[in-house]
């Protein structure tokens, strides 16, 4: 076998790959930092505006149970009235045989109202 | 081992049907459901201002259901009035607004659209406003253009 001189290709080498290669990697850390901060900073306002939005709502609703009050109590209290004129006079029927007995009297020394404690099924 | 055990609690309706005292004027109740009522709240709230105040302080005196009747008879005639006068000039507006009310959890914010008719007709009508009392001077709640808290579905 001939000797042969191993020699570069011909034409020479390529050019060597020595320069460095950092493809853009995405927004800088003080443009998140900012862009957080601003998302940050919006939704807080919103939820701020939200909050006293929902305050209102919540008057809002409040006062259309204290408008109808009245009306609701004074349908229950007639009902209320109605049962216990009911129940005094069916005491007054069963206990007319015992003298001295006061139908519908209050047990406690007191003129506060209170609503009877015990209900007849 | 299984025997019936009768329960301790009674299951029955409270039903008491013996009626009013022929003394006490008898006077009809409104009979609205709750979604009406509500639809209707603020104008009771202004048209029956008086009467309402009236039965509170007098509720305020005594809470004996004896106390406040004729104040109550006032406050139930006066609702009644309201309801028809509202039957009779905002009819499809009302029955819109309280129809919205009955499908959205009876809450204000998800039916401002028929709530705006309403209180026009209402104002046009019987010149009655909603207003809440206590909320911030600027614009009340149910005017707002652009609110934060809407329905997902228009």
């Amino acid at each position: 076998m001939p000797y042969r001189q191993d020699m570069p290709p011909a034409g020479g080498f390529g050019a060597l790959k020595y320069k460095r290669n950092l493809p853009f990697r995405g927004p800088g850390s003080f443009v998140i930092l900012g862009g957080v901060t601003a998302i940050c900073t919006y939704g807080f306002y919103r939820l701020g505006k939200g909050n006293l939005e929902k305050r209102e709502l919540q008057r809002e609703k409040i006062w259309s149970r204290i408008h109808l009050v009245p009306l609701l109590m004074a349908e229950g209290d007639r009902d209320a009235y109605r049962r216990e004129q009911a129940a005094v006079a069916r005491e007054k029927e069963i206990m007319k045989d015992v003298k001295g007995w006061e139908a519908g009297k209050s047990v406690y020394h007191s003129s506060r109202y209170r609503s009877p404690e015990i209900v007849i099924l | 081992m299984s025997s019936f055990q009768a329960g301790s609690v009674q299951t029955n309706d409270y039903v008491d049907p013996t009626p009013l005292p022929d003394h006490i004027p008898k006077v009809e109740e409104l009979g609205a459901t709750s979604a009406p009522l509500k639809s209707a709240a603020f104008f009771i709230g202004a048209y029956c201002k008086d009467y309402n105040e009236d039965f509170m302080l007098c509720k305020a005196e005594n809470r004996d259901p004896a106390h406040c009747l004729k104040e109550g008879r006032r406050v139930t005639r006066c609702a009644t009035d309201l309801i028809t006068k509202m039957r009779e000039n905002c009819l499809q507006q009302f029955e819109a607004h309280w129809n919205c009310l009955e499908r959205n959890n009876q809450e204000y914010y998800h039916c401002r659209k028929p709530e705006r008719t309403l209180n026009a007709c209402m104002f046009e009508k019987l010149g009655l406003t909603k207003t809440i009392p206590g909320a911030p001077a600027g614009q009340p709640i149910h005017e707002v253009k652009n609110p934060y808290f809407k329905s997902v579905q228009k």
